[in-house]
């Protein structure tokens, strides 16, 4: 049994690792075989791109070899897959390789695509990538005074990033002690001012408390970067002088240039994440179609089942697990509090008090995490 | 609203209410303490510590020589190498250097202890072959 594992984010990871585990007996008895091919010899722990654009950690701290984070018996190739042949069961990657598989797993990711909307890659900070958080951290260091804009584009990673940005805001301008001098702007694109209700229930008079201007039913439509205005498709504008964006993201141009999921997703069943039509290939993390977040718990939670599936798969013939939609975020309230959120398909999340005790938590997390995606937590 | 089975503060005798006054101050003491970098190295310490025991409790190899150590005539050739140890570190830095040349390996092969030395090595050399052959019949 060949099992292809493409893609080495958190999902991609966690299953490989997973099922190194589980079928350890059965690879050592050369009965399975598995493989990770992965477009990066480096893995990063991307929640962490938050506290760099904050000053609060440093980029060397996010990253650690994938091959180090890997189980023995897994053969990893830094070699990105061109063209999936599903019909065919094998892939070709950039080197000319082909790998045939007997199942698949697909753990590609997601990339941001600033450059839809015109103006946003040029006039905005960003916090997505290591060297513009590097750079927005530099920004926020140099502003002294003005309004400060955050808009949001759709769709994104990580719903919970919006808020936690704003609440990271004002923290950091208090600390700096001219957050009476700095006008922070919140504009969101749909009705309220979180997608997720309960979310936005609780943040309102949060954001209330701190003083935080927001607009509501802003989709940005362009930011004129000389006279520094970001203009929404609902024909409002807000001047800024500095702007700060979560970008809209795409599935990887990989799927897309494969036709196998309008913008990148990749429609999936939402309970055994098989892809429609293919039951030998399995979707996990940001690479989905499915309703629940695009975050690192999602592919977690899903590479578990996944892993188990397979697994069972192997040694029983049938899978034993559905994925119930688990999602559990982490909320930085400022720099030191925190909540979280957890939900699933049938039940939306209740949100606790801030408190520093999960603020600690979540400092935790950010080391545990490379435990985590070693299948041990 | 108070149920029967909840103990109304003012209902507590004074030494159980210092008690827990006390156990208070001593959270809040360490929680003052606490700082993120300290909670950051502790959990990376954590995490690290339980890759490595996770590393060493499937390493099938180590989990045997655990197994065998654990015997007791194991327990006297562990006693007997801690001995050894100890006698050569002692004999060693004493011993004049080797003049080197053919007498001096003569003298060195008549000896009883370089004989029982290379006997003991034998012994080990054979097992050690038997069992990788053995392990590789079974497909390791």
């Amino acid at each position: 049994m060949r099992i292809l594992v493409v893609g080495g984010g958190t999902g991609g990871t966690i299953v490989a690792n997973n099922l190194a585990r589980r079928l350890s007996a059965e690879i050592r008895a050369r009965k399975v075989r598995l493989t990770m091919l992965s477009a990066s010899d480096k893995h990063m722990y991307q929640p962490g791109l938050l506290y760099v654009a904050f000053g609060q950690m440093t980029p060397d701290q996010l990253y650690r070899d994938q091959a180090s984070l890997l189980e023995g018996s897994i053969d990893f190739h830094v070699d990105p897959v061109e063209k999936f042949h599903l019909d065919q069961n094998n892939v070709i990657t950039k080197s000319g390789k082909t790998y045939e598989y007997d199942i698949l797993v697909m753990a590609t990711g997601s990339r941001i695509v600033p450059e839809e909307i015109p103006g946003m890659a040029e006039g905005a900070e960003t916090f997505y990538t290591e060297a513009s958080a590097v750079k927005m951290f530099k920004r926020l260091r140099e502003i002294q005074e003005g309004t400060v804009a955050v808009v949001v584009g759709v769709p994104h990673k990580c719903p919970i990033a919006p808020v936690e940005l704003i609440f990271s805001l004002n923290d950091y301008f208090k600390a700096r002690g001219i957050r009476d001098k700095i006008k922070i702007k919140y504009h969101y694109p749909i009705g309220r001012i979180h997608t997720i209700k309960e979310v936005a229930i609780w943040a309102e008079p949060e954001f209330k408390r701190m003083g935080i201007e927001y607009e509501t039913l802003f989709n940005v439509s362009e930011v004129d970067v000389e006279n520094k205005v970001v203009r929404s498709e609902e024909g409002t504008e807000t001047p800024y002088e500095m702007l700060i964006a979560i970008p809209p993201h795409r599935g990887m141009e990989v799927i897309e240039q494969n036709n196998l999921g309008e913008g990148g997703w990749i429609p999936t069943d939402r309970f055994k994440l098989t892809m429609n039509g293919h039951d030998n290939v399995y979707v996990v993390g940001d690479t989905t179609n499915l309703p629940v977040s695009k975050t690192g718990s999602a592919a977690h939670f899903e590479a578990e089942v996944v892993s188990e599936n397979i697994a069972s798969i192997i040694k029983i013939g049938t899978p034993v697990r559905d994925y119930d939609g688990k999602v559990y975020c982490f909320i930085e309230t400022g720099h030191d509090s925190a909540t979280y959120a957890m939900f699933n398909y049938q039940n939306p999340p209740d949100l606790k008090a801030p408190s520093k005790p999960m603020h600690w938590f979540k400092m935790a997390y950010n080391q545990m995490y490379w435990t985590s995606v070693r299948g041990l937590l | 609203m108070t149920t029967q089975t909840e103990t109304p503060l003012g209902a507590m005798p004074n030494e159980d209410l210092q008690r827990l006054v006390e156990f208070a101050q001593l959270v809040t003491a360490g929680r003052d303490a606490m700082s993120d970098e300290i909670v950051t190295r502790l959990a990376a310490a954590m995490s690290e510590g339980l890759t490595l025991l996770d590393r060493l409790t499937r390493n099938e190899g180590l989990m045997h020589l655990l197994k065998v150590l654990d015997r007791q005539d194991t327990q006297h050739l562990l006693i007997a190498l801690s001995d050894a140890i100890h006698a050569a570190s002692q004999e060693i830095p004493a011993a004049p250097p080797a003049t080197g040349g053919l007498g001096c390996m003569m003298r060195v092969a008549r000896d009883p202890g370089t004989q029982e030395g290379l006997r003991l090595l034998s012994v080990f050399g054979k097992h050690l072959s038997h069992s990788m052959r053995e392990q590789h019949r079974r497909g390791g």
